[in-house]
């Protein structure tokens, strides 16, 4: 039995990370109905910032990993002013292109560094030995990562419900024009969309580099690998891209605890949420909490 | 009058220059060109770079210490971004420049391009050791034994120190050519009688937590891993292990994990990437390590210092392993011209063949001579077993040669 709740819980770990990596673009397409291809860069790059600053200029990892959060929010923020500014009321493909063009310049720019083609990890800052329960294990990365994962959801649902910008951000996503003519400033929700997208792809670049060692191709290929759960969420869903990531960490634990290895069966942990993810769209083909939109002509 | 004399001196000039170019030719001899194509940057690169820093290095160091004479190598290396179709534009060109050998890198593009080399009949050093690559091929050489040598000798390691019964074995490999290329070698291995029992062969994907497949292997009897892969799946591996407490302190500890992996799994960026939960992970190479002292490594670690790279390059095994492709190419130019033969490609194809018996070469940078023939075109046959002990790669023992690679050929 202590073998099912392992799973289960390696399953909800795996989610929660996998949501928190999501939430970045969940938040640029709530906002801005804009998918950004460039998320995992910039993941990369909030975990290499949190190396940087605590291994090479020697700041304590803990104002390390909120500094990384700053900086990226600016980062950004910064990306959004220079680069997609421009393209307000362009249509949303010419965007999202540029955000693959935004990718491989993040990419160039990283190589340049050691941290394109270097393997790191972070200094050991937690306790080695994991948390252990009936036989149940979770290490101390791992429930750390959980628990900043869910501060930050939790963060940002209530930003988003509550808080005039948040609710200004979301009035943009429904619609811009309309927005404009009751005084919302597009511009500025624009930015702060990517600047909090930023904030979240730093943290989820120092959890998963703390889980994987520091390896820009491992990292940046993390703004991919959450694509099915941004989708099975439904694009833009704060709480769908958490109940998705879990719903896939699960999927992808049980396959390789019970399929792989039997019945003839190999690769199922990495084939089956998309086989899942396929039925649920047949059913639901907004994703879990997508939002089916009725236009009248 | 005036265009009299301006043209005078215009020819007057041509002249002076022509006599300095050829005069210049007369003194330095004769260029070689050699092309490289690798993964500088993008997926792979930390591999890559160190590599081509290692190849750069020692050209360098031929020309600056005239290891040819007056001849000099021009050795072009040009970043491919691990993409196989820029790979073989960079080939292409390499050819319209007159290259006289080719040093390649990845497995698809060496499989890609393998009919272009014979075709060309140029010969290839590339920095894939699969196996595959030497099917249906003349002018592939790998620098040291194949991946299959690399499995099926930790494997006969694992049947050789496993403490009691038939030793359970799980197979962790890459989904592609690359990581799956040895695993039928190494079943036709316990074909042929090897003492181990292959339970599974998992391919991973881009994993964050490999509890379920550790307790599943686990639950199955497994107790040794070995991977055919790139290190950050492995860390990821081996550090899920260590929270699970079933990595063993000692090679074969029951009822625990002894990870054990091929050339790519290990070397200083494992130690990196997985830090205290790389300890006792065994790995086996073809190369020098700068942890084991010894006067091939005191060379590499000259080399790199006389090029100004740092300690991480220095120390890197691939940086060895583009200095052995180095070392290569040097030598069969070196003996090409001994042989007073030209240097061109069929020459070079020709004294590679030679280099065996007598005539093996033995490089600083490898734990066993170099030896290709006709038949036989791995290089490095002996490979060496290192383990992490106290955060480096130690070595386990002599280099050895697979038994039973000799018998399922």
């Amino acid at each position: 039995m202590s073998y099912f709740f392992q799973i289960v819980v390696s399953g909800i770990v795996v989610g929660s990370i996998y949501a928190l990596a999501a939430l970045g673009m969940v938040l640029i397409y709530k906002s801005s109905k804009v998918l950004n291809i460039a998320h995992g860069q910039i993941i990369a790059a909030g975990a290499f910032i949190t190396y940087f600053l605590t291994v090479t200029v020697g700041v304590p990892i803990f104002f390390s990993f909120i500094a990384s959060m700053i900086i990226t929010f600016f980062l950004a923020m910064s990306v959004e002013r220079i680069f997609l500014r421009r393209l307000i009321g362009e249509p949303i493909i010419s965007v999202i292109m540029v955000t693959i063009g935004l990718g491989s310049i993040l990419d160039g720019l990283i190589y340049l560094t050691p941290f394109g083609s270097e393997n790191f990890s972070f200094p050991v800052f937690l306790p080695q030995e994991p948390l252990s329960l009936g036989g149940v294990s979770i290490s101390w990365t791992q429930l750390v990562g959980v628990i900043i994962t869910f501060v930050l959801i939790g963060g940002f649902s209530y930003f988003f419900k509550k808080s005039t910008v948040g609710i200004s951000m979301r009035a943009v996503s429904d619609d811009q024009f309309g927005s404009m003519s009751v005084g919302i400033s597009v511009p500025k929700v624009f930015g702060l969309a990517w600047a909090t997208a930023g904030l979240s792809a730093a943290a989820a670049g120092c959890i998963i580099g703390n889980i994987t060692g520091l390896n820009f191709d491992t990292l940046h290929a993390f703004g991919i690998v959450v694509f099915p759960v941004i989708i099975l969420g439904g694009l833009d869903s704060i709480l769908g891209a958490v109940v998705a990531g879990i719903i896939m960490g699960l999927i992808q634990q049980f396959a390789a605890g019970y399929l792989d290895g039997n019945f003839g069966l190999k690769g199922t942990g990495d084939v089956m949420p998309y086989v899942i993810l396929l039925i649920i769209l047949w059913f639901k083909p907004h994703g879990l909490f997508g939002i089916h939109e009725i236009e009248r002509v | 009058m005036r265009s009299k004399k301006s043209l005078f001196l215009n020819a007057l000039l041509v002249l002076v220059v022509m006599f300095a170019f050829t005069a210049q030719a007369y003194a330095g001899g004769k260029v070689y060109k050699i092309g490289m194509s690798l993964a500088i940057t993008g997926p792979t690169s930390d591999a890559g770079n160190p590599y081509s820093k290692g190849t750069e290095d020692y050209f360098k160091f031929v020309n600056d210490t005239k290891i040819l004479g007056n001849d000099t190598i021009d050795c072009t290396i040009r970043d491919d971004q691990y993409k196989t179709d820029v790979t073989k534009r960079n080939f292409e060109e390499y050819l319209e420049d007159g290259i006289v050998m080719y040093l390649n890198y990845s497995t698809g593009s060496t499989l890609g391009l393998k009919r272009d080399f014979d075709e060309e009949k140029i010969a290839v050093l590339p920095a894939s050791y699969h196996a595959g690559n030497l099917d249906g091929s003349n002018y592939i050489f790998l620098p040291i034994a194949s991946y299959s040598d690399q499995l099926v000798i930790l494997a006969e390691y694992v049947a050789k120190n496993n403490k009691s019964g038939k030793a359970k074995v799980a197979l962790f490999v890459h989904p592609s050519a690359f990581g799956r290329g040895p695993v039928a070698d190494v079943e036709k291995a316990v074909a042929a009688g090897l003492n181990i029992e292959l339970v599974e062969v998992v391919e991973h994907g881009k994993n964050l937590d490999n509890t379920a497949m550790l307790k599943r292997l686990m639950s199955k009897g497994v107790q040794y891993v070995i991977s055919q892969t790139i290190q950050s799946p492995v860390a990821t591996m081996i550090k899920d292990a260590q929270r699970l407490q079933l990595s063993a302190s000692s090679f074969g500890e029951a009822g625990k994990f002894t990870f054990l992996g091929a050339h790519y799994t290990g070397g200083n960026d494992l130690i990196a990437l997985a830090g205290k939960a790389a300890e006792n992970y065994f790995w086996t190479t073809g190369f020098n390590i700068t942890s084991v002292k010894g006067a091939g490594t005191e060379a590499q670690l000259a080399l790199a210092k006389k090029y100004g790279r740092d300690q991480k390059a220095a120390d890197s095994h691939n940086y060895a392993a583009g200095i052995m492709v180095a070392q290569v190419v040097t030598e069969v130019i070196k003996r090409a011209k001994a042989a007073d033969l030209d240097v061109n490609r069929a020459n070079l194809y020709k004294m590679l063949n030679q280099m065996n018996g007598g005539n093996a070469y033995k490089p600083y940078s490898t734990s066993g001579p170099v030896s290709y023939s006709k038949t036989d075109r791995a290089g490095v046959d002996l490979l060496q077993i290192y383990s992490v002990q106290n955060g480096v790669f130690k070595k386990v023992g002599e280099p050895m040669q697979s038994e039973y690679m000799q018998k399922i050929k």
